[in-house]
């Protein structure tokens, strides 16, 4: 064994000691052994300053200025020694200086992972600290698969060797002509198929990497995002598509700060599934109607530039159910600018049953099953007849966010035509967006369609130069919005154009043409650089107020890469590049702009519940991992007031124990894990797409929470508004943004209660003095909760806010309730608000009346009647729904929530209490005891 | 993490047992004022004159103060020079002791005064002045050899047209770099 080790000393090198002993002159000293001790001994040797005895400066004891001279050039000398050797032994490797974007996996073992102008060093570096460095096609190998798989490609390759050493001979016997030839004959680039009503195939990729896509897709950017972002597990796809969850880098507040204040955040959302509707617009109109758009400012007069394409429009889709209707999940929808008449169409496809009008509806990919077999159900049924097209690997999709998002595209996207009258305005328009900081300052869900060039041919990007006074003009544009002009049809709706563009010449022969032409010089457009059609549409956000809004870049999906390269090194005007941005990104941004996140937030629809499925059981999976004394414990949580265990299931958003609904064995596990999204496999397509339709209604039917349905917050307002309307559907949710009044965090799963109703004790007719003397303690019972809890609530809330609760409750006319439970001696000698400052009604005043405190006598026991001074959370029946995201919110500056409560129960408490008090909720975290005071607001 | 403040004390030893005109033949003022310091000068001595010294101008607190920190980072002999390194809030108390030190701390020992020229918060800028000063000194020494009196470097080395001024104490801009106010420097005096 000894032997053994000693052997495989010598034959390796990596085995040998990393870092040599530093040679010093005092290497007799006994060292100490560890890495750390050596270190400690360079660091000393290195400190150590030479000096010289006194006789060095002297000749034979007397001063000589010769040697005086050599005593002061030596210790010149030595000092600079030192000071190099000092700086020597603090030096860094240089893969530690590079700045922390730039930092690479393994950049310590590999020089090629450190920028350029650092590889040198690098590698000198490395082979002064003796680096073990093993070439990853040299490495030997480990397991007995890899052993096999390389003897195997060994043998192979000596038998291509040998299969080609023989064709050349038979060439060359031949006659030697066939092998100098190369083939003339140029192959068409197949154009991808694309049938009509049927899901389509991902895109073939390289054999290469076809192996790692049998059961996903990868973006267009994967390879780039893989590099530097953490991507779904390759056993787990999400919906299909190995999507960047977030960057490796930590970026929490970067995102925050490049969303909302300066820089741009991009994510490629080519995931984002997009399908082509085409016929005729009175059939488009009623699919649509029966898709939920059934507003009618959308088909009269004011929907007239949604239905010319210069507008796109977003919201939930729904579709029809036995009882009501269901959401499916938020859409866009644009039409295609019909043909100008009289002009001859080129862009027309050439067969006669052309569909008079084109649109693209795009949707998330976990609801796009549903979508897509809801849009074939309704399109069969129309006539003239239409049909769909499923465009999702034709289209890809860019989506940047931020104050120097529009600059940032403004830089990369290069209109193709010059002329207004080849293609219309748009472009031009685009151009002239210079200097617009929130796509929110255009019109409303504007859009802008144009073709553009290749940006590989302006590559690098540079920066935009903002003409002086264009500020005039921009407002100009911005107030007129002229895209109207030359209005024609998307090049991105037609898929011989979409095909054409993604036959882009290749990076090398753009890098000929770029070594060929002049310094300084741009490259010229030629016949071989196809238009790029793309389409940018511009959304505002989902909630009033100043937040960044979102632009959104259609392009092909071929064509995604190179913009992609050039966006992410385009150098903005406030510095650095536009951020990349994960799936993790995208939810902090819709939850610091205080807007639900699809599917997460939309537990009501069947992508929403699958993704809730799934997050309970990784919760439940991460909950039994841990150690029995370091987990929550559901049963021994104390509510108070003797109440014991947590309500519901504490590790999941329990809709189903909200609505008393029976719980079964949850078999939804089956369909959700393996295959991740609803997304049928393109492999084996056929019995798997029947599967899926069989498929996923079932599973809703047999889970419970498949029967809560989701309200819109129109459809709320609906209900709201007036006081006889028809009540919301059994078993549905309405999606809020809470925000915390004052104190409190929630995370998801955190309960949500409403204020708990007035308990109504018997009303003394007099409000004397003597009133709570005689009045029982109202929590003289300790296994119920106590009778003010309402308004040891209300004291709860801020001065201000509470001053105007007060006056809102007086005029409705609760104000006898207030006095009946609060003594009215404490009203009148106290006053209102100093009884509602949190300080003075704190921790004596907010049990009970001090009174009352008197009266119990005996201390109570803990949690009986408060937590500590602190109200108790209301009883299960007041619970309305749940928190499905939470946390601290960088952009409020507190602990800010999303989450669905029950739309019966809002109507309800807004009927009783008012717009004010009847938004007032309680947020409890799950497994925790104390509750915070919050407000709802309906998303 | 609390970073540990020091200050480091470049100090030259001057003798003063030197008539003034007292060079003869080769040797100069210059090279009798800066002569080399007897090999017997260990850093123990140096340090142990220091502290009796701190005792005995600022007692057991001061000396208490400067004890644990004091250390000699560099000690020439053929040159004369040191390198002392001690705590931020203290260094005054050793500056002081050093002023009023006036012979070599041995029995018997040489009188000398010991000059600090330099103030710093890092070693450093310490060694550069070191350098700076010694090339001076060759200058100055092969100047005042040639014979020519106008020589700026050793105006350089004695810091400047005021030649009464015993103690030019220099403490430099990177001292007040270091963010510390309580270095109100009276140069001279």
């Amino acid at each position: 064994m000894e032997r053994n080790k000693a052997n495989l000393a010598s034959k390796h090198p990596e085995a040998r000691k990393r870092k040599g002993a530093p040679t010093g002159a005092n290497s007799q000293q006994t060292r100490p052994n560890n890495s750390r001790g050596n270190k400690r001994v360079k660091f000393q040797d290195a400190r150590n300053i030479r000096s010289q005895p006194p006789d060095a400066a002297l000749d034979d004891g007397k001063l000589d200025l010769e040697k005086f001279l050599n005593a002061r050039e030596y210790e010149i000398k030595a000092l600079e020694t030192s000071m190099q050797k000092c700086k020597d032994v603090n030096a860094s490797r240089v893969f530690q200086q590079v700045p922390r974007a730039m930092r690479r996996r393994t950049a310590s073992h590999n020089a090629k992972r450190v920028p350029k102008r650092l590889r040198e060093r690098a590698r000198r570096e490395m082979i002064e600290d003796n680096t073990p460095t093993v070439e990853a096609r040299r490495r030997r190998p480990r397991t007995t698969r890899a052993r096999i798989r390389a003897e195997t490609a060994k043998r192979l390759g000596i038998l291509a060797a040998r299969q080609q050493k023989k064709r050349l001979e038979k060439s060359s016997t031949e006659g030697g002509e066939a092998t100098t030839k190369p083939a003339t004959i140029q192959s068409r680039a197949p154009r991808p198929k694309i049938r009509r009503n049927v899901l389509n195939d991902p895109p073939k990729t390289r054999s290469k990497f076809r192996k790692r896509q049998i059961n996903k897709t990868w973006l267009p950017t994967h390879l780039w995002h893989a590099k530097r972002a953490r991507m779904t597990e390759p056993a787990k796809p999400l919906w299909r598509f190995a999507i960047p969850i977030t960057p490796t880098e930590k970026c929490y507040r970067p995102t925050h700060r490049a969303a909302g204040q300066k820089g741009a955040v991009v994510w490629d959302t080519s995931y984002i599934s997009t399908m082509g509707l085409y016929g005729s617009a009175e059939g488009a109109e009623r699919v649509l109607r029966a898709l939920g758009l059934t507003k009618e400012a959308l088909w009269g007069n004011r929907g007239k530039k949604w239905r010319a394409g210069l507008r796109k429009w977003s919201g939930v889709l729904s579709k029809p159910r036995k009882d009501g209707r269901r959401n499916i999940g938020p859409a866009t929808v644009v039409w295609n600018p019909e043909v100008p008449s009289g002009e001859s169409t080129s862009l027309k496809p050439s067969h006669p049953s052309n569909p008079s009008r084109q649109l693209l509806i795009r949707t998330h990919p976990s609801a796009f099953v549903e979508l897509f077999n809801e849009l074939l159900k309704l399109v069969k049924m129309q006539s003239p007849q239409m049909h769909i097209e499923d465009l999702r690997f034709e289209i890809g999709s860019i989506e940047i966010l931020g104050p120097a998002s529009t600059e940032a595209l403004i830089g990369v996207l290069k209109p193709y035509y010059e002329k207004v009258a080849v293609e219309g305005n748009q472009g031009c328009v685009f151009r002239s967006l210079v200097g617009v900081t929130n796509p929110s300052s255009l019109p409303k869900d504007a859009t802008l369609s144009f073709s553009i060039m290749n940006p590989r041919l302006s590559y690098p990007p540079k920066k935009v130069v903002v003409p002086p006074g264009s500020d005039q003009s921009l407002l100009e544009t911005l107030t007129k919005w002229p895209v109207e002009e030359h209005l024609k049809p998307s090049g991105l709706y037609n898929r011989d154009v979409r095909h054409k563009a993604s036959q882009l010449p290749s990076q090398k022969s753009i890098n000929r043409r770029k070594g060929s032409c002049l310094p300084g010089k741009g490259l010229g457009v030629t016949s071989a650089d196809p238009p790029i059609p793309v389409m940018l549409l511009a959304s505002r956000p989902a909630t009033p107020g100043q937040a960044q809004g979102l632009w959104t870049l259609l392009a092909p999906w071929k064509c995604i890469l190179p913009i992609w390269y050039s966006l992410m090194h385009y150098p903005l005007s406030t510095g650095g590049n536009p951020r990349l941005g994960g799936l993790d990104e995208q939810r902090q941004v819709a939850f610091e702009q205080g807007s639900p996140w699809f599917p997460g937030d939309y537990p009501g629809t069947d992508a929403g519940m699958e993704w809730e499925l799934q997050n309970r059981e990784k919760r439940k999976s991460d909950w039994d991992r841990r150690p029995k004394s370091k987990r929550v414990e559901w049963r021994s949580l104390d509510l108070g007031g003797g109440r014991k265990g947590e309500v519901g299931d504490g590790l999941a958003c329990d809709f189903e124990h909200l609505f008393g609904l029976q719980k079964t064995i949850v078999c939804s596990a089956e369909p959700l894990g393996p295959r991740g999204g609803g997304d049928p496999d393109a492999m084996e397509l056929d019995h798997r797409e029947e599967d899926d339709r069989a498929d996923s209604p079932k599973a809703h039917q047999t889970h419970p929470l498949g029967t809560v349905t989701h309200v819109t917050k129109a459809k709320f307002d609906e209900f709201g508004s007036t006081p006889n309307a028809n009540r919301p559907p059994k078993h549905s949710l309405v999606t809020v943004s809470l925000s915390f009044t004052g104190r409190g965090v929630a995370s998801a799963c955190a309960r949500i209660y409403r204020l708990p109703r007035q308990a109504c004790p018997p009303v003394q007719p007099s409000t004397q003095a003597e009133v709570p003397a005689t009045q029982p303690p109202p929590s003289s019972n300790p296994d119920s909760l106590p009778l003010d809890l309402r308004e040891q609530w209300l004291r709860k809330l801020p001065l201000q806010e509470a001053n105007t609760n007060v006056a809102a409750s007086r005029g409705r006319g609760q104000q006898e309730a207030r006095h009946s439970i609060v003594p009215p001696r404490i009203f009148s000698s106290i006053g209102t608000s100093t009884l509602n400052r949190p300080h003075l009604a704190g921790p004596h005043l907010a049990g009970s009346v001090p009174g009352d405190k008197i009266l119990l006598g005996p201390k109570a026991k803990a949690n009986q009647t408060d937590v500590g001074g602190h109200p108790l959370c209301p009883g299960e029946d007041d619970l309305i729904g749940f928190v499905t995201t939470g946390s601290f919110c960088l952009s409020e500056g507190k602990g800010t929530a999303i989450g669905s409560i029950s739309a019966e129960k809002a109507t309800e408490s807004l009927k009783e209490a008012g717009a004010k008090e009847g938004r007032l909720c309680i947020i409890r975290n799950a497994g925790e005891s104390v509750g915070w005071l919050a407000r709802w607001e309906v998303v | 993490m609390v970073r540990l403040k020091d200050r480091y004390l470049l100090v030259n030893i001057v003798y003063t047992d030197v008539q003034p005109g007292q060079a003869k033949g080769p040797v100069s003022d210059l090279m009798l004022y800066n002569q080399p310091t007897t090999g017997e000068l260990r850093p123990q001595h140096l340090l142990k004159a220091i502290r009796s010294e701190v005792n005995a101008l600022f007692g057991d607190c001061g000396s208490g103060a400067v004890d644990r920190s004091l250390q000699v980072k560099y000690l020439s002999q053929a040159t004369s020079t040191f390198i002392l390194r001690i705590s931020r809030d203290h260094y005054r108390l050793v500056w002081a002791a050093l002023s009023f030190m006036h012979k070599l701390p041995f029995k018997d020992g040489r009188p000398c005064v010991y000059r600090v020229v330099r103030v710093s918060g890092t070693i450093r800028k310490v060694e550069e002045e070191a350098v700076r000063r010694a090339k001076l000194f060759i200058l100055a020494a092969k100047e005042e050899m040639a014979g020519k009196p106008s020589s700026g470097a050793l105006d350089a080395l004695l810091r400047g047209k005021d030649q009464g001024r015993g103690l030019a104490m220099v403490v430099d801009q990177d001292v007040d770099d270091l963010e510390d106010d309580d270095l109100e420097m009276e140069v001279g005096g």
